[in-house]
């Protein structure tokens, strides 16, 4: 599940400065937006969190149960194995898209030839349907004739069973994951590398710093944040990583890849526990909450360090 | 640019003035899991239907069939079922527990083509739960042998394997090295096999051969109350180990195969155990390539033969409308009444005089399946079926077949805590 930034504070500042009587105008311009928001994303959310405390089947009149759904993940070992699932994923693929999507955007941001079909290489991906990446990349990581195995072969890496090994299987789904949304992270790298002035190089420059030292004390300060956001943005997808995963492997072999989102799909529509997967949604959404809230809050202490 | 908008939105307007003008055509939604080359067939029978019934016009919903019941589910809460929703006979307890699905019985009552002597007991008995009829059969399908002709003769072997010895003899003779060695030999190198004898499901059919293996050793998987499982550890764990022997121990199939049709015609492997419905790309193989195949009943590994199956049936869920009921019910007839159309996806006949026509025995490679429709096992018909039986989720089956098949787990510890996994949701009501 993949959610685009809403640089919702930005244009909160914005509109905040705005004179108040600009406010009905401001309204009908949001409206359409809003009425969607509400329709199909706010509603069914508060709906989630009512129907987490029923045993609701789909069909039928839900029955009010309290908390025994929120009772009974403590005796779920399925939830624990998705859980660490998820986290293990996300403690993987976090520093790897953040650092190479950095790298990406660092390389890319050179003035040279082709730099523009580089970039787009990069960001292409992105814009394939989760279903179609999970199909491709089903074939490119066929342990027998898939394409990577292939390659693999070549510098004398013998056949790895990508999606048919607990030992493998989130590796794949993470490879998948890194080729797919990499480019994302490296377009807002992109815009924050094109926003650092180019005088504080010259000044570091003058100073006598090298290569290594603008990066370090020019780029990486600047891009902070930047690199906030790319890492928030990060965890909060990683967690709720879902359709790889589904179309991929379904959450095996065995209990390989089964995170939280597949876990929650799986006992609410497959196993027509609804109450019982809306009660796993609201524990997600409110770690998300949680991971947030922490996060705004070294992002706030750290900006007070560089004042 | 805006002149074609403009152009694209009166040709959408006139086709939705034409749909509410010709309202007196009923059309009825039809859903089914065909994603494979079944679903051109059925669509088929579908056009020839619509065809010979210029007022009523059937919209044939494919997708696969776990997100067809996802999507069933979510429509049927919210009023707005198909008229006529296809599965599996194992799968009828789920929905009728859900209140999805409602009885036949009234309808069979007064139908002509729906007459119990006219079909195998088989296909008629499955379609009841709980003394009810809640479905219209239409087809079966077990699990077979396909073998590679060509390379039995090369390997010498007279006949497919009917039973334990006789496979375990082929399977040896048919697993080759790099260097022509096979298991055994001197020299045999089990990395670099380069010809198995036969596929190994990493799937949800290693759990269906799992199944058959343990039924054929005359297990049982529920308490009869359906509230616990009931497995005899002792025989379920021989069951399993047979199969993961044929893996890891003979080396007679391979470890973590991901294309059983794609391997077979090949002729990385020497047989596959799969079911009927892989006939049509056998043919088109034969037809390309000159792949020469034939099929035998599943081997009788254990004491009695037992065979994994399954079939197709059509149901009527309770939420559709009522004033398209007899033409869903029409078009369920001509089906039937059609079906030897059908059997070119594969599937096996139940109505007793296709089984006894000429022209059914004239199709290839059916008749060693058909023979064995006596002794096919289907999974229990249970309202929580998808939670234990599920191909696409983290259930004990699946997690049980690929830990024993794909990790090589001790197979009588797995066994047992699937065991304890399907008695721990069992016994939440």
């Amino acid at each position: 599940m993949r959610i685009l930034p809403r640089n919702a504070t930005t244009y909160a500042v914005q509109a905040a400065a705005a004179p108040r009587r600009q406010f009905p105008t401001a309204l009908l311009f949001v409206l359409p937006y809003l009425i969607l928001f509400v329709l199909f994303r706010l509603g069914p959310s508060l709906a989630g969190l009512a129907i987490g405390f029923t045993n609701w089947q789909a069909v039928g009149t839900p029955q009010w149960i309290g908390f025994r759904n929120f009772e009974a993940m403590g005796r779920d070992p399925r939830l624990g194995e998705a859980f660490r699932n998820t986290v293990g994923f996300t403690g993987v693929i976090v520093p790897l898209l953040v650092v190479l999507s950095l790298a990406l955007a660092i390389f890319l941001n050179r003035p040279y030839r082709g730099r523009a079909l580089g970039r787009v290489a990069v960001f292409m991906p992105f814009v394939v349907m989760s279903t179609v990446v999970g199909v491709l990349w089903t074939w490119i990581l066929d342990k027998d004739f898939g394409l990577l195995n292939v390659y693999l072969s070549g510098v004398g890496i013998a056949n790895i069973p990508w999606l048919v090994s607990e030992r493998y299987a989130m590796w794949g789904v993470i490879l998948t994951t890194v080729w797919w949304t990499v480019g994302y992270n490296m377009v807002l790298f992109l815009a924050g590398l094109q926003d650092i002035p180019g005088e504080l190089y010259e000044a570091a420059r003058i100073d006598g710093a090298g290569a290594v030292g603008l990066f370090r004390f020019v780029t990486l300060p600047m891009l902070a944040p930047t690199t906030f956001l790319v890492i928030m943005l990060t965890i909060i997808n990683s967690f709720q990583i879902f359709d790889q995963v589904y179309v991929m492997t379904s959450g095996g072999p065995g209990t390989a890849t089964l995170t939280l989102v597949q876990y929650i799909y799986t006992t609410s529509f497959q196993f027509q526990k609804f109450g019982y997967g809306s009660a796993v949604t609201v524990i997600l959404f409110l770690m998300l909450v949680f991971v947030a809230f922490f996060q705004i809050r070294a992002y706030r202490r750290g900006l007070q360090g560089v004042e | 640019m805006r002149k074609y908008a403009l152009l694209v939105l009166v040709v959408v307007l006139l086709g939705v003035f034409s749909l509410t003008a010709a309202q007196d055509e009923i059309t009825l939604e039809f859903w089914g899991g065909w994603t494979g080359p079944d679903g051109a067939i059925m669509q088929e029978l579908v056009d020839r239907y619509s065809a010979e019934n210029p007022n009523v016009n059937v919209n044939l919903t494919i997708q696969a069939w776990s997100p067809l019941f996802d999507a069933f589910i979510a429509a049927a809460s919210a009023g707005e079922s198909p008229d006529i929703m296809a599965m599996h006979p194992q799968e009828t307890a789920m929905f009728i527990n859900l209140g999805l699905i409602g009885p036949v019985d009234d309808i069979v009552a007064n139908s002509s083509v729906f007459v119990e002597e006219n079909y195998v007991p088989k296909a008629w008995e499955l379609q009841f739960y709980n003394g009810q009829m809640y479905a219209f059969p239409f087809d079966l399908g077990v699990h077979g042998l396909f073998y590679n002709v060509a390379l039995f003769e090369e390997a010498g072997i007279a006949a497919p394997p009917s039973n334990a010895e006789e496979l375990l003899e082929a399977a040896r003779l048919l697993t080759k090295d790099a260097n022509g060695n096979h298991p055994g030999d001197e020299g045999f190198d089990p990395a670099n096999i380069v010809q198995y004898a036969i596929n190994m499901h990493t799937n949800h059919h290693a759990f269906y051969q799992w199944y058959a293996l343990y039924n054929q050793l005359g297990g049982q998987l529920l308490s009869e109350d359906g509230t616990q499982c009931a497995m005899d550890i002792d025989k379920a764990t021989r069951a399993w180990q047979w199969l993961q022997d044929l893996v890891y121990v003979n080396y007679a199939a391979p470890q973590g195969q991901t294309d059983y049709a794609r391997d077979f015609i090949a002729g990385r492997t020497a047989m596959l155990v799969d079911g009927p419905w892989q006939i049509p790309a056998l043919q088109a193989a034969a037809a390309e390539s000159g792949f020469r195949w034939a099929s035998a009943p599943y081997p009788t590994i254990f004491d009695q033969p037992a065979v994994w199956g399954s079939g197709h049936n059509f149901t009527l869920p309770t939420n559709a409308d009522p004033e398209k009921r007899d033409e869903a019910i029409a078009f369920i007839e001509w089906l039937a009444e059609n079906s030897f159309s059908w059997l070119a996806s594969g599937q096996l006949p139940i109505r007793q005089d296709i089984i006894a026509s000429p022209e059914f025995a004239e199709l290839e490679g059916r008749q060693s399946f058909v023979d064995m429709l006596a002794n096919q096992k289907l999974l229990p018909n249970i309202p929580k079926f998808s939670e234990i039986f599920a191909s696409n989720a983290p259930t004990p089956m699946m997690v049980m077949a690929q830990r024993i098949l794909l990790e090589q787990a001790d197979v009588r510890s797995t066994v047992q805590t699937a065991c304890d996994e399907i008695t721990a949701i069992l016994s939440i009501p």
